[in-house]
């Protein structure tokens, strides 16, 4: 008897199985699991949604963005400050959205035009300044932002439940994941990788590439800025943790780590750190060696960069491409 | 109107001056030859016209508009593609996704070009789906110069085709570039004597950033004191 994808080859597919098999499982988490499982995977699902905002402009259109805590810290920043100042309810949530995603637009345009003038290297510089500026803003503005400190703040309900707010970064994650797929599959996604590839020739064929760089800019931004809405509702807290360098390094980790220009692999990247790191900090009751973490840590990105240059996904690219090969069949059809 | 007008162009790249001043004039539905010895400023003069060398001084006219200043794109966009000779295709796309890139309109008209392509090179048809980086030297070609056909083009500028193919590519190419002459306007740099007097009608030679001679290409290919004075042959 034949399996059930032969069987039904256009109806069921492998990927399509586990595409199922993951959904199963993440719907059925909260009821079977702890607080503490359900607010890792709910991290997991911003950091997801972060990390392919970021992808966008490294694995798609080539941009180093080394400013990228912008975004988020922004969005975290929007909805702290008017849930700690202003007052906690729906209608402030909303204008917490509609500021962050004004914010990301205009740091969006303001990198897009310096993209337009320096080369890649002043532009990471430059961003990673902004950043750093900015940050540092946050850390002197005490009044508002209770600095170094933070602020701690109570959202409305019903996000001020783990299980409701589980759904929704669940469903975050997914609309994210569809507008961002339909974009980089998108003639626009095309020419980001045009640019990506050679943006000379991107532009001999009539493409303004300094359009469609700020096209990308402008989709990551307010993708990264709103996963810090559902960051600062899920952690209730923020500080200027979210605006630091490492913020952005996350960022690079889960994407290279699960595979640059995928945005499926940035959700597999975000998945495997996030888990790894906190196996290791786990490991700490086991031996004294594990307070060192961050070594292992290291370790494992190194082995990465060194073993899977293109991440999870690149490598189960080349495992499939060598299995087709050693099978016989054609690794390109025509 | 000629289609093509150049006069007195200057062109510079940092702080050296390229092109010191060519002249020309084509019309729409020739095929013309930019010969010279290496260096001389062919691919230069390509690369100004598209708009990616700075011009200095003089005129660079499509149709009665002038192209001086224009950002590349906005020069594609007009009606000029241009064929590097480095092939200027897309390595990690497919050559459905290279053709595919290079439309400006998606109507049935780009379409029925795209199927042209695809009969003119049937190797492309072949490897449809198949990444760039692993075609051959002539199948890049092909797709370079498939993909300056997929929009209704004015001009079609064409660096040395026949670099880096073997002898029996480069016929397969004279013959295809021969038969777009028919639909389109070329303007083609070539150090191949025989493959530029396969394609085109008539020549300018250029020599040290200046239009020297023109003339009828086979007069040229029967004056052999006039190719061994200009080209060295």
């Amino acid at each position: 008897m034949g399996n059930i994808t032969s069987r039904f080859p256009n109806l069921i597919t492998i990927p399509k199985l586990l595409w199922l098999l993951a959904g199963i499982v993440i719907l059925i988490i909260p009821p079977i699991s702890t607080t503490a499982t359900i607010t890792m995977v709910s991290r997991i699902m911003i950091f997801a949604v972060y990390a392919m905002a970021y992808d966008i402009l490294r694995g798609y259109i080539g941009i180093i963005h080394l400013g990228f805590a912008l975004f988020i810290g922004g969005g975290t920043y929007f909805v702290a400050i008017l849930f700690a100042n202003v007052g906690i309810s729906i209608p402030i949530l909303l204008l917490a959205i509609v500021g962050t995603t004004i914010y990301s637009i205009i740091w969006a345009l303001i990198v897009g035009k310096i993209a337009a003038k320096s080369g890649l290297l002043a532009t990471a510089m430059i961003t990673m300044a902004f950043a750093e500026i900015m940050r540092n803003m946050m850390e002197r503005w005490r009044t508002v932002t209770n600095g170094l400190d933070g602020l701690t703040f109570r959202v409305p309900a019903p996000f001020d439940n783990r299980t409701f707010m589980y759904y929704a970064c669940f469903v975050f994650l997914l609309l994210m994941a569809f507008a961002l797929y339909k974009f980089t599959t998108s003639p626009t996604g095309r020419v980001w990788q045009a640019v990506r590839e050679n943006e000379q020739r991107a532009v001999f064929l009539g493409y303004d590439t300094n359009r469609a760089r700020t096209i990308a800019l402008l989709v990551s931004g307010v993708v990264a800025g709103l996963a810090g809405v559902m960051f600062a509702l899920l952690n209730r807290f923020a500080n200027t943790d979210v605006l630091a360098m490492q913020m952005t390094y996350n960022a690079m980790l889960y994407s290279l780590v699960g595979g640059s220009g995928s945005l499926f692999g940035s959700i597999i990247g975000s998945a495997v750190v996030v888990l790894f790191q906190n196996f290791l900090l786990d490991l700490r009751g086991v031996h004294f060696i594990f307070e060192r973490w961050l070594i292992f840590f290291g370790s494992l990105y190194i082995l990465v960069v060194i073993f899977m240059p293109k991440g999870i996904m690149g490598f189960v690219e080349t495992i499939r491409e060598r299995w087709k090969h050693k099978k016989g069949g054609k690794i390109y059809e025509s | 109107m000629s289609l093509l007008k150049v006069e007195n162009l200057v062109s510079y790249i940092g702080l050296f001056t390229i092109l010191h001043g060519i002249n020309m004039e084509i019309q729409a539905g020739e095929a013309v030859g930019i010969l010279g010895r290496n260096g001389a400023g062919k691919t230069t003069f390509l690369r100004t016209v598209m708009g990616l060398v700075k011009t200095r001084s003089g005129v660079i006219e499509l149709d009665g508009q002038s192209l001086v200043g224009k950002p590349p794109h906005k020069i594609s966009q007009m009606g000029i593609a241009l064929c590097p000779e480095d092939y200027g295709v897309f390595d990690e796309l497919s050559i459905s996704e290279n053709l595919a890139l290079a439309k400006h309109k998606d109507d049935t008209a780009t379409q029925d070009r795209i199927t042209y392509v695809l009969d003119l090179f049937p190797d492309l048809k072949l490897a449809y789906k198949r990444p760039a980086r692993t075609l051959s030297g002539g199948q890049r070609q092909m797709l370079s110069v498939g993909r300056s056909l997929v929009n209704e083009t004015q001009l079609i500028l064409i660096d040395e085709p026949s670099k880096g193919l073997a002898p029996i590519v480069i016929e397969k190419m004279a013959l295809a570039l021969k038969e777009i002459s028919k639909k389109s306007t070329i303007l083609l740099v070539e150090q191949n004597f025989n493959m530029a007097l396969a394609v085109t009608d008539r020549y300018y030679i250029i020599d040290e950033g200046r239009t020297v001679h023109n003339g009828i290409m086979q007069e040229l290919a029967n004056d052999k004191e006039l190719q061994h004075r200009h080209l060295g042959l």
